[in-house]
This record gives C-alpha cells, structure tokens and sequence, in this order.
C-alpha cells in the first residue's frame, strides 16, 4: 500500500505523505526555503556564467580593489538582504512553529484526547507501553507491544522516549517528527495524527549494525476502533501480568518526566 | 617585523626568545583548552548529581587539599623569585629558590598522591559511577602535567649548575616558570571545583 | 626616499639575523626522512594524504555499492575483504566502513593535504621566510602524524573488525559496551595521535605568521591564502585539544573501566552520553572550518589572479574569515536539536548559526565581484577555483534548512545532512586542494602538468561531484536516513531505488576520473616540461624564486611593498609593460623608465 508517498516525484524524489496535523509547517518551511534557495542559486549560475563567457580574457580587467564605502556597503547590503529575508523567513516561522507547536508538551498533554505512550528502545526494536484503563504506567493493565504502535485519529499523541543499551532515535517521517532515545534521560515528543493508514518508525541514529532493520509500525486508526483495541489488549494483559517479572515492568511514572528541562 | 618610523634595537637572540614565548603561549592555550574540556566534563557530572559529593562518598579531605594547594602557590612564588634573581644577576639566590621551588613542587606531587589514596580508602572509585572518574581523571592528569613540570625544572637546575643562566640568557628559565605557573593555575581552578561547596542538592 | 632605503635595510638585516641560511644537509635520513625543511615535509604529508585519500574513496565506493545492488557482492575487493559474507558487505563491515570513509576522509586526508601540506608548503614562501618559526617540531609533527597513521591501519586488523560507530563515535555506541575490541579503541587512540600533531602544527603555523613575516609584510598584505591557513591552525590550537578531552574520556571508559559516557538500565553507569555529544561538537564545529578556511583563502587569491584584477574588498574577506573563526565554537548545539537539550539553548544556537552565515555570504559576494568585469584566463586552477564556489554554494545554502529547529525535525539524520556537508566540507575542501595542487606543481616540483588532461579531471571531478553529492541531498529530502545498510527495508524508500543506482554510477565515474589525476600528477613529476619561475605571471613572493625553491627559499628576504592582488594596475602597465607586479617588486618612478620598454605579459 502506497499511502507512503505524497504524488512522488521522477526517481521517488519527494516528501513523504504528511498524516499529521501539525506537518505542514515544517513543509512550508523547506518549501519556501527552497524557493529563495533555487532563486538565489540561479542568480549565482547567471553571474558566474557571465563573468566567465562576457568578462573573459579579451576584456580588460578593471582595477578595483573594492576598498571605496560605496563598492562594499553594497555587498554588505546585499548580504543583509538575504540574511533577513531568508534566514529571517526561517527563524520567524521556526520560533513560532517550535515554542506554539513542537516544544509546547504543555498544551498537548492538557488535552483531555491525549494518548500517551512510553517507547523503550533497545538494540534493536521498540517496545511499547500504554497505561491502560487505570491511566497509571507500569500496572497490570498496561498494554505492551513491540515495534506497533496503535493511535486515535485526531487525539495528540504523546511520547516519552528512553534507550536501556545506546543511542537510538525515534522517528515517523510521515508525522515529520523524532526524538533521541538517550540512555539516562527521558525525552519527548508528540504530534497529532490526520490520516487513517500505517507509518513507519525507523532508528534515526546509528546503534549498532542492525541499526536498518530497526524497524516498526504506527496504525492510525479510527478513534472508536482505538478504544476497542485498547480495551482488549488491556485484558489480555491483566490475564498474562506477572508481578514477578521485573524485566517486563519496564514503564515509569509519566509525570516525573512532564516537568520542563 | 615591518618598518615603523623607529626601530628599538634587540639582539638577535632576543628575537629568537619572542618567538619562543609566542610558541608558549599558544601551547599553554592549547593545555588550558584540554582542561578546559575535562572541566566541563566535571562541571555537567557535578550539576546532574543530586548530592555532592555523591552518598557513597562521604565527605572529601578538603583540608588536605588545601594544604597542597599552598605547597604549589609556594613554588610558584618561588620561581618567580629566582626570575627576580636572575635579571638582577643574584645567581646564587636564583639557584636556591630554583631548587627550593623544585623541592616543593616535589613535595606538592607527592602529598597529591597521598591525598588519592585516602581518596580511595574513603571509597571514591573511579569505575563506579562518573564522579570517581572525574576526580581521579582530572586530578591525575593535572598531577601527569605537574610530573612533567618537575622534569622540566630539574634540567633548568642542572643547566644553572653549568652557569648557562645569565641575566639576559635565561629562556629556559622563563618558560619553565610560565609552565609551572599554568599547572598552578589549573590547581586553583581545579581545587573549588572538585572539594568546595556541596553535601545537599 | 634616503629614510625609506636606511630603514628597509635595518629591517632586513634584523630579519636575515633572525633567520641564517644553513647548509643543506646530505645525509637521505636527513634530506628525505627526517627533513627541516618545511617543503620536504610539506611533501610528505601531502603523499601520506593521497594515499589515504584513495583509501578513504574506495570506501566510498563499497557504500554507494551496497546502495546501488544491495547485498550483491563487491567487485574486486570482495573476494578480500568480505569473504566470510560471500563477498558481499554484511550489516557489521558495512557500519564499519562508514565509520573508517568519515574518519579517514576528514583526519587523514583533507587536513594533511590541505593543511599539513599546503600550510606548511605556502607559508613561508609566501609570507617572505626561509623556514617556519620551529623546524624540529614541525618535523615531529609529520612523524607523530606518521604514528597515527600506523594506528589506524592497525585498527582494521582487530578480530572484532574496525571502529564501527559512525565517525562521530557517539557513545554508548562508541565504549566498549556498544563495540568492544581493538579496532574502536585504537582508532580514537588515532584520532588523539593526529590530534596532537594538528596541535603541534598549528603552534608552529600561527607562530611563523606573527614572527617571521618578511620587513613590509603586514597582516594585511598577506595573500588570503596565509589568512585561512593561519585563522584555521588557530582553530587547531585552540579546538583539538576540546576532541583530546573527549576522546581521553573515552578512552578512560574503553580501558579503565570508567563511566563518563555510560548510562542506562542494560550498563548501569552513572554517566552521560550526552556530554561526549557536547564536547565533540565543541570541536567539531570549528573544525569544519578548520577544513574550509585554507580553502576559502586558497581560492579568493586564486580567482583574483586567474581575473587579473585585485581580489574585492580583501579587508571584508579578511574580517568575514576572522568573523567565522570567533563565531565557530558558540553554534556546535545545531548538531543537537533533537538530543532533548533545553529549548531556550537549542533556540539560542538557532539564532547564532543563522548569523554565522552572514560572514560567509560576504565572502561569496567578494569572489562573484572579484570575477566581474575581469579578465579572466580558464586555466586549470582556475577552473576549479570556479568549481569550489559552485559547489560551495550550493552546499551553504542547503545549510540554512538544518541551522533551523524546524526543519530539521524531518531533515536530522537523512542524507540531505549528508549531502549538506559532501558539498560544503568534502566537495568545496577538495576542489580548492585541487586548485592549490594545480597551482603550486610548477614551484614545488619544477615542471609542468598538462593542462588537458587537467580540464578533463575537472569536467569529470565536477559534475560527478554535482551529481552524487545532489543525489544525497534528493534522497535525504524524501527521507532516506544515514548509515542504513539496505535502505530498502523500509516501504517508503522503496521508489529511491533508481536514485541510489544512478548516483552510485556517477560516483563510480567520478572515482574513476581521478586516474585523469594520478597520470597527470606522476606523470608529469618525472616527465613534465621544466617550469619557470613564474608561470601564472602573478606577484606573491613564492613566484620570484626559482621552481623548485632553494632550501633556504630566498638569497635575499624581501622587503615587502605592497599587496598580493596588485593586477591590472594602469601604472604598472604604464611604467613596466605588464599587468603584474611582484610584492616586493621596486616600482621605478616614471622618468627611470626608457621609452623603448618592451611589452610583457
């Protein structure tokens, strides 16, 4: 099933579908970024291109060193120009983006939809843990799974991340977000998905050789669907919790991480 | 080496000394940026351990390092005493605080040694947990670069035995003072950082 | 004038005390192993850096192999290297061999070639010395280089296979929990070694340009080219002992037992990975200057010579240099957004790297306007000094996308960082080493290279380079990571088949080209056409001594005039015929010259 690929250019070249809702910044921002890119890259083609064929070795070179105020205010002109305009564009859109959006755990975890999971990554799969119905990570009601992670359209998902071994790096391409699993720390992310379908996780940091194949699955699915699925795996678990098996009881306490850094 | 409107005359080996003391310089900066980098190391152990020094430390002999500390002050002030002494051509001063210097700087060395064993009799290990590893890291290599000092002194020693240090000829001298005078510097930095403050969040 | 002539001779005679001619030695350990002469060590680094150069392409070559025809086996050297997998590269080599492209590339290829050989060739000669301010440590510096080497080569015979952990050898990847065995550890044992002949160098290199600058050479008569080379060995100074810190705390972790990296439940350690990450970028920014600087000094004189005309506005490329080189350190956190440091300190880098653009974009502006209204000579230098800001360009703007937060949460990690860095870092540090070998062949071995066979390496350097490098960019932005063994294990890759396969085909040609080089380069060493003194008819000090120099390079130092980009000046051709005129050069005074001067140049 293709739901991987927005229109995919000639060669695959292209983004991948955006499921998320809150993407689409960050594509405007390469977007836009990319249109002042090609822009002033062509300007540079042009200027380069006439300096050689126009300005070759039949014309006579002016002797100008560039030293006068008038010659170099120019360039610094110029420069400024590209630096407010462009990099101004980014930073503008970034700041925004990051502090209302992408950083802002606050706003997503008031949310009374949010569903929250804890990803412990590990050489090399994901495991995966919902709260379950009692909303208390680490309890007998917590639903595990490995490399699957099963959300709600529409509801934010929140993420905290840990690493029991080396670097990892949790990653959805299709949400357009990711975050380092840091052995030691906890750290977060969220987005909301958009679109029914199946997205990809992958390891965004090299962690040994089967770095590749550490593969897993985001099903976004319909929200009452969720609520089943949850409900049902939540049983499961209670038939099969062992409270003798440490090693399964990996989960920690989500509020202890929820304060900011 | 332009030519300004006066030239001040130095004998050519005085050139050849600021060249050297150039070269100096930029070694020492190169040093204090190492240092510089285990530095941060400690500071980011320091500030993400909830007590310092750590539980299962206990309290570090603060006093004995203090001790050291003066030890190296006083070599320092020591050879700067025997720079005085050889610009003012007193040779045989300058060869006694030089050795008095050398002597302390020993003593220096050897009470760091002493103060890591008691480090480690009072359970700081430098394989469990960062801590032990930061201390012992940085306090060793300073005491590594301390060694070097030493050696380093003790062949200008011999070379003012041989009468080679005069008035106006008296690099080695000069450069070996600046180094010892870095390692102390470190030491100052090292010292509060490692064995002030803490016990409590 | 009688004071200018009193004071110029005072000047000289102080500069000549301080700088006695020797005899030249006769011994072959002394004239060719252990040499003083910073020409012959210039040498040897730069033979050491090809070799390691071809090694670290061939690597290159075993990636994009892997890319192209996943889990095939590798011509040639598969049968060697890989037999125990059938000849093909298994998931374990294959993290190695990226580990040992990145670390050989950057530590044992551009900086002794660009740095250890064209610093050491060049500043002297052009800064108007017999010799750098410390021989003998610059000859420790090459054979504790030499060491280092030795290491490395070393590090691949381990039975646990070679360093595997990226180059960037993050822990706890990079301890002896996450790849134990020899190979790792004696590869950042490399990266130390080679670290402190960087050091060394660069104590040597900043020292000569303060004290040994020829009487009238100020700082801002120097050629661009000594400007990068010494804003980059105060780089060195200053940063690689940062590296030495982190690595010595690896090292303390891999041997002693220690804990400064290890962290988490599966190793118990008290440490943080993280610091290792702040550390290593607090070096690792700087250093990528440290592998541009040469070459942005290299090329701003190089397109000023090949236009006949002043470089533009040379203080503003001075400044911008010097700008770059204080701003270095403050920006390294861009390499760490997504590590989950705090947002305020992440923003804050944002904010600083974004401004660090704007020195290197003057620099841009001053290399298109020195080329404007020129009159400009397509010779081989030339050529890829034009490459070089191409590719350069190209490779900046891409920078300005992961500089910020936002972006980079889909970008981090893909291989448009990859393409981000091959364009600014290895594209633009090499085609500027070209330009630089072009250039210099002439005094440093005293013949010729062929000029077609030097535009057909161009043609073909330049847009293999374009190509693959540009193929990285395309794949990274429709989200292909690094360091994947087979891409195509995941759905949504799967359309970048073709991609990897054409770029992997021009990377082959591209390798391949290099042998226009290699024959030229050899070739031309034993056969080429004797040179002459100044070949480029250009006025820095290197070109008005023989090719090759003396060992002493100058009978007489020179008392410097004016600055390095004095071309086209209408009272040189008024007065000596042609459009160039030697820094030290004596300007006759209008009524000295005869009427019947005859036309040069």
């Amino acid at each position: 099933m293709n739901a991987f690929l927005l229109a995919a250019g000639p060669l695959g070249v292209g983004l991948p579908l955006d499921a998320s809702k809150e993407g689409w910044r960050i594509d405007e921002m390469i977007n836009v970024t990319s249109l002042f890119v090609l822009l002033i890259f062509a300007i540079m083609i042009v200027w380069m291109a006439w300096s050689i064929f126009g300005h070759g070795p039949k014309h006579e070179a002016v002797h100008d060193h560039g030293e006068r105020r008038s010659s170099w205010l120019w360039t610094v002109a110029v420069a400024g120009l590209i630096f407010v305009v462009v990099d101004g564009d980014l930073l503008v859109r970034t700041l925004v983006a990051v502090n209302r959006i992408y950083w802002n755990f606050d706003w997503a975890e008031q949310q009374p939809n949010a569903v929250r999971v804890e990803i412990n990554a590990h050489q090399w799969a994901w495991a995966v843990r919902y709260a379950g119905p009692d909303g208390v990570f680490n309890t007998a009601d917590d639903v595990v799974t490995l490399n699957e992670v099963v959300l709600p359209k529409d509801a934010p998902a929140l993420f905290q991340v840990a690493s029991t071994d080396v670097l990892h790096s949790f990653n959805v391409p299709n949400m357009r977000m990711k975050v380092d699993a840091v052995p030691g720390t906890i750290n977060r992310m969220w987005f909301t998905p958009a679109l029914v379908g199946d997205y990809e996780i992958g390891c965004a940091q090299h962690c040994g050789a089967n770095h590749y194949k550490m593969q897993g699955m985001v099903h976004v699915v319909e929200p009452a669907e969720f609520r089943q699925w949850l409900a049902a795996a939540s049983a499961n678990s209670r038939q099969g919790f062992d409270p003798q098996d440490g090693a399964a009881h990996w989960g920690w306490d989500w509020a202890e991480h929820t304060r900011a850094r | 080496m332009t030519a300004p409107g006066v030239l001040l005359y130095r004998p050519p080996h005085a050139r050849d000394e600021a060249t050297a003391r150039v070269g100096m310089l930029l070694f020492l900066g190169s040093w204090a940026m190492m240092f510089a980098g285990l530095f941060f190391a400690l500071g980011v152990v320091r500030w993400r351990s909830p007590m310092w020094p750590p539980e299962e430390v206990g309290p570090l002999p603060v006093g004995w390092a203090a001790l050291n500390t003066v030890l190296l002050v006083g070599s320092s002030l020591l050879l700067e005493m025997a720079l005085r002494s050889v610009r003012s051509g007193r040779l045989g001063r300058m060869t006694a605080a030089l050795g008095a210097a050398l002597a302390v700087g020993v003593a220096f060395v050897a009470s760091q040694v002493g103060l890591f064993v008691r480090m480690a009799d009072l359970g700081l290990r430098w394989d469990a947990g960062a801590f032990g590893g930061a201390v012992f890291g940085l306090c060793g290599f300073h005491a590594l670069h301390a060694a070097v000092g030493l050696v380093g002194l003790a062949a200008v020693l011999l070379a003012a035995g041989r009468g080679a240090l005069q008035p106006g000829r008296h690099l080695r001298l000069r450069l070996w003072t600046q180094y010892w005078h870095f390692v102390g510097v470190v030491w100052l930095i090292l010292f509060p950082a490692v064995f002030a403050g803490g016990r409590g969040g | 004038m009688i004071a200018e002539e009193h004071l110029d001779r005072e000047a000289l005679e102080l500069a000549e005390a301080l700088q006695p001619i020797h005899h030249p030695p006769h011994s072959f350990f002394r004239k060719y192993l252990w040499s003083l002469d910073h020409k012959v060590i210039a040498k040897q680094y730069l033979w050491s850096g090809l070799i390691f150069l071809l090694v670290g392409g061939t690597l290159a070559m075993v990636i994009r192999w892997q890319w192209a025809f996943p889990g095939r086996a590798v011509p040639v050297l598969g049968p060697v290297f890989f037999r125990d997998s059938g000849g093909a590269v298994g998931p374990a080599q294959y993290m190695q061999v990226f580990t040992m492209h990145g670390l050989i590339m950057i530590f044992f290829a551009i900086t002794p070639i660009l740095i250890g050989a064209f610093g050491n060739y060049c500043i002297p000669l052009l800064i108007g010395a017999r010799d750098m301010a410390f021989p003998w440590l610059n000859a420790l510096s090459y054979w504790v280089f030499a060491l280092s080497l030795c290491l490395v080569i070393g590090s691949f015979l381990g039975e646990l296979g070679a360093a595997g952990a990226g180059w960037t050898t993050y822990p706890p990847l990079s301890t002896n929990v996450g790849t134990p065995g020899s190979g790792q550890t004696l590869m950042v044992a490399a990266v130390f070694v080679t670290g402190v002949s960087s050091i060394m160098g660069g104590i040597n290199y900043v020292t000569t340009v303060i004290r040994l600058r020829a009487p009238g050479m100020t700082y801002f008569r120097m050629p661009l080219t000594v400007w990068g080379l010494f804003l980059t060995a105060v780089l060195n100074v200053l940063f690689v002992p940062v590296l030495g810190s982190a690595a010595l705390l690896l090292l303390l972790d891999r041997t002693l037992g220690t804990q400064f990296y290890l962290a988490g439940a599966a190793t118990q350690g008290g440490g943080d990975p993280i610091l290792f990450q702040h550390l290593f970028w607090i070096f690792g920014h700087p250093e990528v200057y440290i592998l541009i600087l040469p070459a942005w000094g290299i090329v701003g004189d190089l397109l000023a010579y090949f236009s006949r005309k002043p470089a533009n506005w040379y203080r503003g490329s001075v400044l911008s240099m010097v700008a770059v080189t204080v701003l270095s350190a403050v920006v390294y956190g861009h390499h760490m957004f997504m590590t989950g440091i705090n947002p305020l300190l992440g923003q804050g880098f944002m904010v600083l790297t974004l401004i660090i653009s704007i020195p290197a974009e003057l620099l841009f502006l001053n290399w298109l306007r020195t080329i404007w209204k020129g009159s400009m000579r397509l010779t081989t230098p030339m050529l890829f000094a034009l490459g070089m800001v191409f590719v350069f360009g190209l490779g900046g703007l891409t920078g300005l996308y992961l500089g910020a937060v936002a972006p980079d949460f889909y970008l981090h990690d893909t291989m448009f960082v990859v393409g981000h860095f091959h364009f600014t870092m290895a594209a633009a540090s090499f085609l500027a080493s070209f330009a630089g070998l072009y250039f210099w062949f002439p005094k440093m071995f005293g013949r010729s290279m062929s000029e077609p066979l030097g535009k057909t390496h161009f043609w073909v350097t330049v847009v293999g380079i374009t190509l693959v490098f540009g193929g990285q960019l395309l794949a990274g932005y429709s989200g292909q990571h690094r360091r994947l063994y087979d891409p195509f294990v995941y759905q949504y890759l799967q359309p970048l088949r073709a991609l990897n396969r054409y770029t992997s085909y021009a990377a082959f040609i591209l390798f391949l080209g290099q042998l226009a080089f290699i024959w030229n380069f050899f070739h031309s060493l034993v056969r080429g056409p004797k040179a002459e003194a100044n070949p480029w008819q250009v006025g820095t000090l290197e070109w008005s001594i023989p090719s090759p120099p003396p060992m002493h390079n100058f009978d007489h130092l020179p008392v410097v005039r004016r600055g390095p980009h004095e071309l086209s000046s209408p009272e040189v051709r008024a007065r000596l015929g042609r459009d160039w005129i030697g820094q030290a050069e004596v300007l006759p005074d209008a009524h000295d010259v005869p009427k019947t001067a005859p036309a040069r140049g």
